[in-house]
């Protein structure tokens, strides 16, 4: 077979646009267009947020699909055709450094988000992601909105919680420390709170609570667990961006229930996070025993006093050695 | 005004303006990459510098590396050796320089809108539309400076690095306004989930159609005439070229295989990468087997060496691209930094490779002077393969690290402790690759401005051979 200059064009143009036909124009015309069941049009806000977003290049490090053996964010539902409703562009990632923030719409309450953009290690210690305080106030504000319209009408139902409950939150922290104790100790359910820890605070276990609370929580509640990192110290608009503030552990020891019980708050806490409060749940990430011994952690090293090993108890582990209860003198 | 224009006459004289903008670009685009690894080892050294941020510094190593290193290099390599073959000259010197003015604008473009915020976000698409239209009037300039180079040729026949090179021009001129929807110039791109299907037909096909093409153009050229061998086979040429643009222009959507798309596209995209493997070996078989029993002169060619690495990891690029394309193996690697490692042995050893290989070979014929310093090529090469190959082994590990961990219920956050000490060879591997960039650009340089009469050259038959 000889090239000719006619052969290699025409033939090469017939081929590539076949091809592209198959590729592009044919799915083009198939596919349709229908919104899915969660998905509502952008506020303006939303929308300049949304430009910002494409602006900066957030989508160099954060997926926009939940699929289907996702654990982390995006995995509460398999993304949709339909919940990219007339969007443009839509860019889906490519790369993970970050959750896929399809699904972040109120996971966090603002005040997080505003904390988290100014410095992002403000609120996650590891995080690497860069500043974003050089956009300035307004910027954030709008990124803020736009994280918070992710996933449509089902964000907008946690956006209505996290209102509902950061008023009520808010009240209790202004109307002094003990009583917001008892207002947070109030609304874990009471099993939880007559649960000591079951794990040892033997000095490995607090090792590895250390860790985790470097890792997880040094952010907000500082080195001494006084409320007072970087994430509570921040300010947006001239205003504490996280508020009500971190829990200040050391004013804990006069709040135990029953004058003995702790561990099982700080479990139920550290678990299912304190929706309407920037404190995020963390049962995507920790474990069981990560959880108890962070909690451990945070009992003996700022509160002074930890439950583990208190009744009710049962049959030790295995691996445990009898009376091993590490540092529970009340 | 009379000196200015027998500069842009000059034979060669467009062909050496690509290449020395890739240089350029590769110095350039390699040291943003450098930032930008820098932002995984530290995240606020550049803390709140605006125009350093990672968002912004990606998209201009990105872009600046394909449009502005690769694919500029392999092209001026081109603009030498396609008349060369057909046996006449370049049809128009400044029609090249228009098409090399137009080109790169957009690069530039991108070096100051990108570190702006002013993008068009979609990965590879980022240039903004009046830059879109100057890479369209640049390929447009090329198409017809290329036809009209071969219908003003007088050898008959057409070697197959000029299939290529035509082939690339002419398709990427329909890739390029298609994956920009440049019909849409505000934000250049469809509504829906249709547009990441545009998105991916284009960004793959910046590979398939623009990269691969003109790589294996250049091993095409280079590799007989560094060995002194006839290539081995027309037909395995012929069968290379036609099944390459048919399978190639339609497995974009393997980027999207976890995505919500239509099944028959992901099935399509899966099977045809697999297939890929077809035309790929039947090039690297029919360059191999020219090659055979001379390896040896390949290796000791200082433009020969990077072309024989350069498809040494076309080899193992176009192994690992159809594997990773089967879903079960995605499942593991998406998102994570193995892909990461495979777009780099993709663009910067396989094309970036031969274009460099390319350029060393083609620079002394096109000056009609030695190099500056071979050792300086041969330092550049001993660089670039050390960074390369480590880049992409320590990159293929982090990603296994993180997708066996995301698969296993271990969410992002928690892998990042897992990454510093790979993210900071990553840093130290390009930190080998720019220097390799800017030693390139120096010996680039130095040879350009050197000066040494053309009539010494003139009697040695093999300008490159030492």
């Amino acid at each position: 077979m000889k090239m000719t200059p006619a052969f290699l064009i025409l033939g090469g143009l017939l081929i590539f646009w076949t091809s592209t036909f198959i590729a592009v124009i044919l799915p083009a015309m198939t596919l349709g267009d229908e919104p899915s069941a969660i998905w509502r049009p952008r506020e303006a806000d939303e929308a300049r947020g949304a430009q910002l977003y494409i602006d900066n290049g957030c989508s160099y490090c954060h997926s926009q699909f939940g699929r289907t053996f996702d654990w982390g964010l995006g995995r509460q539902r398999v993304a949709e055709q339909g919940d990219y409703y007339a969007m443009q562009p839509v860019i889906l990632g490519t790369e993970r450094w970050g959750p896929d923030l399809q699904q972040a719409g109120g996971e966090h309450p603002d005040g997080w988000h505003h904390a988290h953009f100014l410095n992002p290690r403000n609120t996650r210690p590891l995080s690497l992601m860069p500043s974003w305080e050089f956009l300035g106030e307004k910027n954030i504000e709008a990124l803020t909105r736009y994280v918070q319209s992710n996933w449509g009408t089902l964000a907008d139902e946690r956006m209505a919680r996290q209102r509902h409950w950061e008023t009520q939150f808010v009240a209790a922290y202004e109307s002094g420390a003990d009583a917001n104790v008892a207002f947070l100790h109030a609304n874990v359910p009471p099993t939880w709170r007559a649960m000591p820890n079951p794990y040892p605070a033997d000095e490995a276990a607090l090792q590895r609570g250390q860790l985790i609370y470097q890792w997880y929580c040094i952010a907000c509640h500082g080195e001494v667990g006084d409320g007072k990192g970087r994430g509570g110290l921040a300010t947006f608009r001239g205003r504490p961006a996280i508020y009500p503030p971190p829990m200040n552990f050391t004013t804990l020891r006069r709040n135990l229930i029953e004058d003995k019980y702790i561990g099982g708050i700080f479990y139920y806490q550290i678990m299912n996070g304190i929706t309407g409060t920037a404190m995020p749940y963390f049962k995507h990430e920790l474990t069981s025993e990560k959880i108890w011994d962070v909690s451990n952690y945070i009992a003996v090293r700022f509160v002074g006093y930890t439950d583990a090993g208190l009744e009710p108890r049962g049959i030790e582990a295995s691996y445990e050695s009898a009376g091993d209860d590490g540092e529970n003198k009340p | 005004m009379n000196r200015r224009q027998t500069i842009f006459r000059k034979p060669n004289s467009a062909a050496l303006a690509w290449l020395l903008a890739g240089a350029v670009w590769f110095a350039m685009g390699t040291t943003w990459g450098l930032f930008s690894a820098a932002h995984l080892i530290a995240p606020e050294l550049f803390d709140n510098i605006s125009w350093l941020v990672f968002g912004r510094t990606r998209p201009v190593h990105v872009n600046t590396v394909i449009f502005g290193f690769v694919a500029p290099m392999l092209i001026g390599a081109a603009l030498h050796y396609v008349p060369a073959l057909l046996k006449t000259r370049l049809w128009s010197e400044p029609l090249g320089w228009l098409a090399w003015l137009a080109w790169n604008a957009a690069v530039a473009s991108g070096f100051i809108l990108l570190p702006l915020g002013i993008t068009q976000g979609r990965e590879y698409a980022e240039y903004i539309f009046p830059f879109d239209v100057c890479i369209m009037v640049a390929l447009v300039l090329l198409i017809v400076n290329l036809v009209m180079t071969i219908a003003t040729r007088r050898e008959p026949l057409l070697y197959v690095s000029v299939w290529y090179v035509v082939g690339m021009a002419v398709w990427t001129a329909g890739v390029y306004p298609i994956g920009n929807v440049m019909w849409q110039p505000a934000t250049g791109a469809m509504p829906g989930v249709l547009d990441s299907i545009f998105l991916w037909f284009y960004g793959h096909n910046l590979v398939g159609l623009l990269l691969t093409p003109l790589a294996t153009a250049a091993a095409y050229f280079v590799v007989p005439r560094v060995t002194r061998t006839p290539l081995y086979s027309h037909t395995l040429s012929l069968v290379g070229f036609w099944i390459l643009l048919t399978l190639y222009t339609h497995i974009g959507a393997h980027h999207l295989l976890q995505a919500p798309v239509p099944n028959w596209l992901k099935t399509l995209s899966v099977v045809d990468s697999m297939a890929m493997m077809l035309p790929v070996f039947t090039v690297l078989m029919n360059l191999w087997l020219t090659a055979r029993g001379r390896g040896g002169r390949l290796w000791r060619d200082v433009g020969g060496r990077f072309v024989m690495f350069g498809l040494i990891l076309y080899f193992v690029t176009c192994v690992q691209g159809p594997l990773q394309s089967l879903p079960s193996v995605q499942r593991v690697t998406h998102f994570t930094n193995w892909t990461i490692g495979h777009a780099h042995i993709a663009v910067l050893g396989f094309a970036g490779f031969i274009a460099l290989g390319a350029m060393w070979h083609t620079l002394p014929g096109i000056l009609g002077r030695r190099l500056f310093s071979t050792r300086l090529v041969s330092v550049q090469f001993g660089l670039l393969m050390t960074g390369v190959v480590g880049f992409f082994l320590v990159l293929s590990i982090a990603g296994l690290v993180q997708g066996t961990n995301w698969a296993n219920g271990n969410v992002e956050y928690n892998t990042l402790p897992m990454m510093p000490p790979y993210m900071i060879l990553r840093g130290a591997m390009g930190l080998l690759i720019v220097t390799a960039a800017w030693v390139g650009l120096y010996n680039c340089v130095k040879t350009i401005r050197r000066k040494e009469r053309a009539t010494e050259l003139a009697t040695k038959p093999v300008a490159n051979s030492q």
